[in-house]
């Protein structure tokens, strides 16, 4: 259960302005593997080279002289040697490269998800859900492939020019220069090229989601285009979009196809001049047959890996905006969940009081503007108002979703900020309207957030209890079927029947109920009263209420209006003073009456 | 995130004749490019073998004969052919590339287009994202296959078989010893392929799910924020990235294993050939040039091997694509025109049910028997129950469904005589939830009517009731309603689908009431929208709301896919049967909504 089995380092911490060194901090743990793939990969290419070193001796010493001595066998096994070394120390430089970054990765993925989870409500309810599971998916695989590609892969390719190059000058300095002229031409022609292709690259991918959403409508809207037979007309909308996207790929491709063949020349003309002054140097006997095939070899190994040099540039810059926007979350400050002054011990008894609270979301708009009032333990609150009076925000206070920006709430006396979240929320159950259920098992849902095994009787008995027992035993798989699945959708008030199941198997102390049994008919409303009451014995209940019937039994009534209560008391007491209450509350009769008028009306 | 990326399923599929003929259909058209692309990799590809043959000559010839001349001739020649594989390669880059894109785009096109002649019985049984992946994943992977496939394993075999024939042509003997060698290195590349492929699609699954993990975590912060489910969350979220860390890094570690093995088995192919190269060289058979081209050819052959090998792995991927492509295009709409049709002029008229039956699975009845006629003009509020079967009844009378049993009459003709065209190009829909397309307010109405001018556009907008909130926005008209419409509110949506209604000018018409509350204004306008659109037009209403129902000249209590009650209010009232209790109830909640002032209009985000 620790958190240090997932991540061993804080990686809020690594976060500084350089991004190079903010990559290499979240690499702790993993440095030494890295640098041995680094190392690893120099042997490797060390020994490439080597294997054309020996082919020059074999040459030049074997074949030429005629020479077929023990030299010969030794030549030949240092070969086959040095290319088992070669082949094994890729290999360990590639697997090493890899659990780096794999490990990186997993590490970075179990942070970020959990730094999610543990942000302020006031976070998440400001950003942006896409932009969040962008960040937490795409950057991080931009993030993997920095590791796991372009960081090893431009090594490589430094390394390979930097052993061949002090090789060649082992063969012959004049011959090394003139095969390097022609690099820098190669790596600019390579970054210009390739930044023009990840632009195109761009353009054409968006091309694909707007296709895709033109798709995705099509589907979605099938009913409307049928009802006005528009099947022509969508084809042709399509085909625009998709004529596009081709147009955008022909316009990629353009460029890919000057690309290979330009840097093909470039490379090709660089590679034959060194071949012919080698030539022609062999040729002088300047340099000896051996040394001018090894030098021939080592030119490719040089020259042509130069060209993806630019791609991998270009991809690390965008692995580094990558990385940037990961960073910007990572920077977020999470909410303690254990921190409190105050550490009880059982569980609460469920005495609020509220004492001069406001809250503001910005500055001089608050929401709610001087509460006041107190609620004995297993006390039903019922907060009456329109939407955006305030209650919302009011019941968000208590878990500590958001804090009070003046005056104190308590719980059992002790200022609800001196306990800790997680006790604190433990002690809180929320049935909310429309609840979010996750795309699991029912059972699963049902059980989410007990931190206990739970018996199946316990499962049915809760779902009995909440009224949706019989509904579960009508899908095909029971407590197995999958919300959201095929076929299956729950509908609003049977979801929050499961929100009510979930909530009798935590137990809560404290209660939040947001009363809504509009969308029902009548029996099932009987049904999820009924459940609403056995939840709410002997908790304290906070009622966010549409309706006057769900408040006529509370101990305490406060109608809210613009963020301020304007009136509270229980029924009887607020049946005695006009007010917004008696108001709301005449209006039942009125209906009644009403009902009667109508229907004999239309009996004549 | 893309929300198809579960289906975008990845199996093994199995090349057959008749799958290979009908890939191969695809790219008939094209034939020329084909033979284009095929022509100019094919040559590249014999370059590649003729160069590294001239390598060797520039060493025998000239080095060794010490000549000059044959130097510079030899490099000069070198340098040409490369100039001409230059432009080839311009050629088939190009070639090979576009001929994919259009591969693509002829194939979302073919099953665009017959997606659009589908019945909605396969749109409601078959999940948009299925049949999303099957237009992107799935036709991205098969034109991949048919393009930079084919051109990569033929410039593999030419390059394969160059090097053979040159070698052969150096020196059977070592040659020989090569084409030994080959069969063990390909057998190897082809098993660590697929090995790599199969973890490599893991990784990819266990990634989907770690998106959806996120998805999750985000979206439902506040449950598990109130739950306190964060170490468990954490915990389970921590056995998907080890499973995705299993399955890459075993993917990572077989890739990294793959390259060497190869080229070490060839390292010793090659160590054999110089051991008995160099032998051979002494009696005159080998040149040191001859040696150095077999060092080439031998270290260069792993990269054709290794293209063959991750073709063929990704082959098996798509074939299975092209079987799941072949099966959208193969399906055919359940409901079509007749061999035989009757040609309509107008179906307003009154129609008639006559014991209609209709289900999707025999066993399981959706309507059972439904009989009832409807006068032209008159209104009919269809009312009950969700799930009691007022939906499918709206779609049998589109025809979206043909009944299963039964018929249906519109003017005494059996509907399914008729051209489906001519009866829903008739139809007027409203929607429950009114479904926008992305664009302005304007190309939205215009759906109506797709030749109708901007002045008859604002008409139906005044008329349905939406022109003043749409003059209220910065570009009034012209305004984006956003993907699916969604930066308009419901009562908008609503508000501009009647409007597209009212443009159609449709025979029949046929709303589904919204049952999410929208703002006592919007209200008053749908209402009086909806007016308008049934003034003299036969219309069906899936009622909700009390003063829709009334008005109808005839009420169906639809429940358990079965006629429950039929009649007038009036009728029905007296009955005191299901629909006085259904109104009683509607009428006390409507009431309340009425009067009472903490009833929520649209709910708002944060509140929900």
């Amino acid at each position: 259960m620790s958190e240090k089995t997932f991540y061993d380092l804080n990686l809020s911490q690594t976060i500084t302005k350089n991004r190079m060194v903010g990559l290499w901090r979240m690499m702790k743990g993993y440095r030494w593997l890295f640098i041995g793939a680094t190392i690893a990969l120099a042997i490797a290419t060390i020994s490439r080279t080597g294997i054309y070193l020996v082919l020059r001796r074999f040459i030049d010493d074997v074949v030429v002289p005629g020479n077929f001595g023990t030299n010969f066998v030794v030549i030949i096994l240092t070969f086959i040697g040095l290319a088992v070394l070669q082949g094994g120390f890729t290999f360990v430089s590639g697997w090493m490269a890899a659990k780096t970054a794999e490990g990186v990765t997993r590490r970075l993925r179990n942070y970020l998800f959990d730094h999610l989870q543990r942000l302020p409500y006031a976070y998440h309810a400001e950003a942006q859900t896409g932009d969040l599971i962008a960040r937490a998916t795409s950057d991080i695989d931009a993030v993997n492939r920095f590791y796991g590609d372009q960081a090893i892969g431009i090594g490589r390719i430094i390394l390979m020019f930097v052993v061949n190059f002090i090789a060649l000058l082992q063969l012959n300095t004049r011959l090394a220069w003139l095969s390097v002229i022609a690099i820098p031409a190669i790596i600019g022609v390579s970054i210009f090229f390739f930044s023009r292709v990840s632009k195109a690259y761009e353009a054409y991918q968006e091309q694909e989601a707007t296709l895709s959403n033109r798709l995705q409508e099509n589907l979605t809207g099938v009913r409307v285009v049928k009802a006005f037979a528009r099947q022509g007309f969508e084809s042709y909308k399509f085909d625009q979009e998709n004529w596009r996207k081709f147009r955008l790929g022909k316009n990629l491709l353009s460029i890919h196809s000057l690309f290979w063949p330009i840097s093909d020349i470039i490379c090709g003309a660089q590679m034959l001049t060194s071949y012919f002054f080698g030539a022609i140097m062999a040729l002088n006997g300047e340099i000896t047959v051996g040394t001018y095939m090894a030098f021939v070899s080592l030119v490719i190994w040089i020259i042509w890996p130069m060209r993806n040099l630019g791609r991998l540039i270009v991809q690390t810059s965008t692995g580094m905006v990558s990385y940037k926007r990961v960073a910007e979350l990572l920077k977020e400050e999470r909410e303690p969940l254990l921190e409190g002054k105050y550490q009880p011990s059982g569980d609460a008894q469920g005495e609020i009081v509220f004492k001069d609270v406001w809250f503001e979301y910005e500055p001089d708009n608050p929401i709610l503007k001087n509460i006041n009032f107190t609620c004995r333990s297993g006390d039903v609150i019922a907060l009456l108002g329109s939407t955006g009076s305030g209650k919302t925000t009011l019941v968000n206070l208590l878990p500590r979703f958001y804090d009070p920006t003046d005056g104190m709430i308590t719980l059992d006396g002790v200022d609800i900020t001196q306990y800790p979240r997680k006790y604190l929320r433990s002690q809180i159950g929320i049935v909310e309207q429309e609840p979010f259920l996750f795309s699991r098992t029912i059972r699963e849902n049902i059980t989410y957030g007990v931190h206990r095994k739970v018996t199946e009787e316990e499962i049915i008995q809760a779902a009995k209890f909440a009224a949706i027992h019989d509904v579960i035993m009508e899908f095909p798989k029971a407590y197995d079927t999958l919300v959201g699945e095929r076929g299956v959708t729950l509908s609003g008030g049977q979801k929050q029947r499961v929100a009510i199941a979930r909530a009798l198997l935590k137990n809560p102390r404290i209660l939040i109920l947001d009363d809504s049994t509009s969308s029902v008919d009548t029996e099932t409303e009987m049904h999820i009263r009924g459940a609403l009451e056995h939840l709410m014995q002997s908790r304290t209940t906070f009622i966010i209420a549409h309706r006057i019937q769900s408040v006529m039994d509370a101990d305490l009534i406060l109608v809210f209006d613009n963020g301020e209560i304007v009136q509270k008391g229980t029924h009887a007491e607020l049946m005695k003073t006009s007010g917004m209450y008696k108001d709301i509350f005449d209006i039942q009769t009125r209906i009644e009456v009403e009902l009667e008028k109508e229907i004999s009306s239309v009996n004549i | 995130m893309s929300t198809f990326e579960e289906f975008d399923e990845q199996d093994y599929g199995k090349l057959s004749t008749p799958i290979l003929r009908r890939l191969l259909s695809l790219l008939k058209p094209h034939w020329r490019t084909v033979v284009g692309f095929l022509t100019c990799i094919g040559l590249v590809s014999f370059i590649d073998g003729y160069t590294t043959f001239l390598g060797a000559q520039i060493i025998d010839e000239g080095i060794i004969a010490g000549s000059r001349a044959a130097i510079v001739r030899t490099i000069t020649l070198y340098g040409a052919v490369m100039l001409i594989q230059a432009a080839l390669a311009f050629g088939f880059i190009y070639l090979t590339g576009i001929l994919g894109e259009r591969v693509r785009y002829d194939m979302r096109k073919k099953m665009f287009n017959h997606l659009q002649q589908l019945s909605l019985s396969y749109f409601s049984q078959t999940p948009v994202g299925w049949i999303m992946a099957r237009l992107t994943s799935d036709t991205e992977r098969l034109a991949d296959l048919m393009t930079w496939g084919i051109l990569d394993v033929t410039w593999a075999i030419v390059n394969i078989s160059t090097a053979a024939v040159f070698m052969l042509m150096i020196n059977a003997n070592l040659a020989l010893i090569v084409l030994f060698m080959l069969p063990i290195m390909i057998v190897v590349a082809f098993r660590f392929r697929i090995r790599i492929l199969y973890h490599y699609r893991k990784s990819r699954k266990m990634n989907s799910k770690i998106t959806g993990a996120f998805n999750e975590g985000i979206t439902g912060v506040r449950v598990i924020k109130a739950l306190s489910r964060e170490d468990d969350n954490l915990e389970e979220f921590g056995e998907l990235t080890e499973g995705m860390y299993q399955a890459s890094y075993k993917a990572a570690w077989l890739s990294a294993l793959f390259l060497p093995t190869v080229q070490v088995i060839s390292a010793i192919g090659l160590g054999i050939v110089l051991w008995r190269g160099g032998m051979q060289v002494q009696v005159g058979v080998l040149t040191v040039g001859g040696i150095q081209a077999f060092v080439s050819y031998v270290t260069f052959i792993m990269w054709p091997i290794q293209d063959m090998a991750r073709v063929y792995a990704q082959m098996q991927n798509a074939i299975a694509s092209a079987e799941r492509i072949f099966n959208l295009i193969d399906t055919e709409p359940d409901v079509k025109n007749r061999s035989r049709t009757v040609e309509t002029q107008t179906i307003a008229g009154d129609i008639q049910f006559d014991d209609v039956h209709f289900y999707y699975e025999a066993n399981d009845p959706v309507i059972k028997g439904l009989t009832f006629e409807v006068k032209k003009g008159e209104m009919v509020a269809l009312v009950g129950p969700t799930g009691g079967g007022k939906t499918t009844i709206v779609n049998l009378l589109c025809r979206f469904y043909e009944p299963t049993q039964g018929k249906i009459y519109f003017n005494g003709v059996d509907y399914q005589d008729m051209r489906l065209e001519d009866i829903q190009s008739r139809i007027g829909m409203v929607l429950q939830t009114p479904h926008l397309f992305s664009g302005s307010v304007r190309e939205n109405i215009r759906y109506g009517r797709l030749n109708a001018t901007d002045a008859e556009i604002e008409q139906a907008a005044k008329l349905a009731g939406a022109h003043e909130f749409i003059m209220q926005f910065d570009e009034q008209y012209d305004q984006d309603v956003g993907e699916s419409g969604n930066l308009l509110s419901v009562g908008q949506k609503q508000l501009i689908s009647i409007a597209r209604a009212i443009l159609a000018q449709p025979e029949l018409f046929i709303m589904d009431e919204a049952t999410s509350s929208v703002d006592t204004l919007t209200e008053a306008l749908i209402q009086r929208g909806m007016d308008r659109l049934m003034q003299g037009r036969t219309s069906f209403v899936i009622a909700h709301r009390l003063s829709t129902i009334k008005r109808a000249d005839k009420i169906i209590v639809i429940e358990d896919g079965q006629i429950q009650e039929m009649g007038t209010h009036q009728e029905l009232i007296n009955q005191k049967g299901k629909y006085y209790n259904l109104y009683t109830r509607q009428f006390r909640q409507e009431l309340e909504a009425q009067y009472d002032i903490f009833t929520p209009a649209e709910r708002t985000q944060t509140e929900a």
